[in-house]
């Protein structure tokens, strides 16, 4: 049976409104040219409500969601518990004069939950965490510098960007050294190179890069990286925000096998509610008490209930194994719905958080096609990012994916023969 | 800030490139050749070495040192980038006999491409000028790219991010420009591809136009459809960066 085809012309004249009075009408990663909406006719542009694994777009569209507001909807949008754990708070006070209980209560959940941590401290999002764990890596060493993946995301902060981008100057990046992901001995190189000057080593637990394959670590990787940090004074970072609470909710540094200094917590943290965390290892609570570090929000109430009530649920049903084993299912799916067509559907990364290719071309067109016809067809995927899945996806939700996915294999086969050989 | 060595590149193989198109395209302009038959080599101390040919009504703009009748030497770029302004004078090493053309025809040729590229009045109104005025500005401001990604400090870091292959910007049923990258280097060829890695269109000349006069930016037109992108999106993403750099070199 064939899937309807989904026009949005209430989203197209809202963005017209849009254009004239925000910069780029939809700013920031949700815009149409960020989120490489290609062409921006087969995508909305804006969402009504949402549900679980849903969201409705201003026509009344329904999707099945696998990019999760890019992770924040970990159990399901609109979840009952949550919301209304943080209603109560809400009811009692969120942004006071004071922080609430709430603050003691989720720091104790997180310190319970998380292997690594002693400690925990939060902000809003994952970029004020990894700019957080950065100045405590700083203030702990007495160094500047610090080691990132090349092609690793940690936010928008000036630090985080290169120097290319507009905004961006010489003494936002002077102190950034770049490795590339997997290479130990690039790392080495720099230790030598730049001998006591270098406060932190800051990663994802795995590349999950856009626009690539996303690679694990390999073999004995993190453990390696973990003793060159101690033979060195170097601060181990990991930056959590993305994965977190997708692999293991011990933290992805349980998952791979090590422990770090300082892990960053955001998108899952709350299921939709604006909040995020660095948590820490004991030796390292007294620089981050020192550092002043704070803003109008960050010690808001509810947040923080709707945090504790998230991490809670997400232990009870084992949120991510549930995960791996719905994205598991979805994506051996996939393979074999492209296969029909005569496609090559690669899938890498951990199957909660999925990223996939069609690898018959090198350019992402075919992908792009593909994501397209199935956003026509109420399946909203992205050619450029890793997927998200979340609790609330059923197995009909996997069903109907794979109908649609089938449907827009074909079209994409059709459309290139050049490509198949044909 | 510009720099005067990436700037003599862009006015040479950028600007001065145009006259390609302005005997392909300019009845005018072609009848001020017609029955040329020379080439003119430009040497630029410290800087660029390029011949531009005009054979049999057609214009050719090569890089580096060619058979030549006529050859013109700059003490600097910045020499270079006076004579371009009109402020200076280049120092004819070879040719002296046919200086003539130089003094006329191709200081005709000169004024015609100052007078489609810095368009005055009403001229824009026009049809036939404003397909031109665009067209070559289109030319002008990628050829000019490919020399900012390869010569300039910042355009440099972009050139080196972009991904290998052949990067397509189209205006739909209109000119192509295609800028090959192979590591870190890009170069400008006219026309189209057959299978580019990425593709960046205009929706029409008019569209074009708004975008490389800085009427319409990219995010504005990729949103609302005036522009469409396709492909390998991180040749585009380090590309934009560096065509913000094009009005430093031909402001």
């Amino acid at each position: 049976m064939k899937n309807e085809i989904y026009t949005q012309e209430k989203s197209r004249e809202l963005f017209e409104r849009a254009l004239k009075v925000l910069p780029t009408g939809i700013p920031g990663h949700l815009g149409p040219v960020q989120s490489q909406f290609i062409p921006t006719s087969a995508y909305p542009l804006y969402a009504d409500r949402v549900k679980d694994s849903y969201f409705w777009d201003l026509d009344g569209n329904k999707y099945i969601d696998y990019m999760c507001a890019y992770g924040p909807n970990v159990l399901g949008y609109n979840n009952e518990i949550v919301d209304k754990a943080a209603r109560s708070q809400y009811e009692k006070g969120n942004c006071m004069a004071l922080p609430g209980k709430v603050q003691v209560e989720l720091a104790e959940l997180l310190v319970d939950t998380i292997e690594i941590a002693d400690w925990a401290l939060f902000m809003k999002n994952g970029g004020d965490a990894t700019s957080f764990a950065r100045m405590i890596a700083k203030a702990a060493t007495g160094r500047d510098k610090a080691i990132m993946v090349e092609g690793g995301y940690h936010g928008v902060a000036p630090w985080t960007q290169p120097l290319t981008h507009a905004g961006i100057t010489q003494a936002d990046v002077d102190n950034n050294l770049k490795v590339p992901w997997n290479d130990v001995e690039a790392v080495e190189r720099l230790i030598e190179k730049y001998p006591g000057q270098i406060a932190s080593f800051m990663a994802t637990p795995y590349d999950h890069r856009v626009f690539t394959d996303n690679q694990l670590p390999a073999d004995g990787y993190w453990q390696k990286i973990r003793k060159i940090c101690d033979d060195n004074g170097i601060i181990l970072i990991i930056d959590d925000v993305r994965c977190g609470f997708r692999l293991d909710i011990e933290g992805s540094a349980k998952y791979f096998g090590f422990k770090p200094d300082l892990a960053c917590y955001c998108k899952a943290l709350a299921n939709g509610y604006n909040m995020s965390a660095v948590v820490g290892v004991q030796s390292l609570k007294e620089s981050a008490s020192k550092i002043f570090y704070t803003g109008s929000y960050w010690s808001s109430a509810a947040p923080m209930a709707a945090a504790i009530a998230c991490i809670k649920e997400l232990k009870r049903i084992d949120g991510p194994k549930l995960m791996i084993k719905q994205g598991t299912k979805l994506t051996k799916g996939l393979i074999k719905a492209a296969s029909a067509s005569g496609l090559d559907l690669r899938i890498s990364g951990v199957p909660s958080m999925f990223y996939m290719r069609l690898t018959n071309d090198d350019s992402l067109m075919m992908q792009q096609e593909f994501c397209a016809e199935c956003a026509k067809r109420g399946v909203f995927f992205a050619s450029h990012h890793n997927h998200f899945i979340n609790c609330s996806l059923t197995d009909e939700d996997i069903e109907k994916t794979i109908s649609v996915a089938s449907e827009a294999f074909a079209i994409v086969a059709n459309n290139n023969p050049h490509r198949l050989g044909k | 800030m510009s720099d005067s060595l990436v700037k003599a590149r862009c006015n040479l193989f950028a600007v001065l490139r145009g006259i390609e198109y302005l005997l392909e395209n300019d009845s005018e302009s072609a009848e001020m050749v017609k029955g040329t038959n020379l080439s003119i080599q430009f040497i630029v101390k410290n800087g660029p070495i390029g011949n531009l040919s005009i054979k049999n009504g057609k214009g050719e703009m090569l890089e580096g040192k060619h058979k030549s009748n006529i050859v013109l030497y700059f003490t600097s770029p910045d020499h270079f980038n006076r004579m371009i302004d009109g402020k200076a004078n280049p120092i004819p090493l070879k040719g002296f006999t046919k200086l003539g053309f130089l003094t006329g025809p191709f200081m005709k040729l000169a004024d015609k491409l100052n007078y489609y590229l810095r368009p005055e009045g009403d001229l824009l109104k026009n049809p036939d000028y404003f397909k031109i005025n665009t067209e070559m500005t289109a030319y002008a401001a990628f050829f000019a790219l490919a020399e900012i990604a390869n010569y300039d400090r910042m355009g440099k870091m972009s050139g080196k991010s972009m991904p290998d292959g052949i990067l397509q910007v189209k205006v739909e049923d209109g000119i192509g420009i295609q800028i090959k990258v192979s590591r870190g280097n890009l170069s400008c060829t006219k026309g189209d591809h057959k299978d580019p890695r990425a593709v960046l269109s205009f929706r029409n000349l008019d569209v074009a136009h708004q975008v490389l006069n800085g009427k319409l930016d990219t995010f504005t037109g990729l949103g609302n459809g005036k522009m469409s992108m396709k492909g390998f999106i991180p040749m585009l993403d380090n590309m934009n960066p560096i065509l913000d750099l094009v009005p430093v070199y031909l402001s």
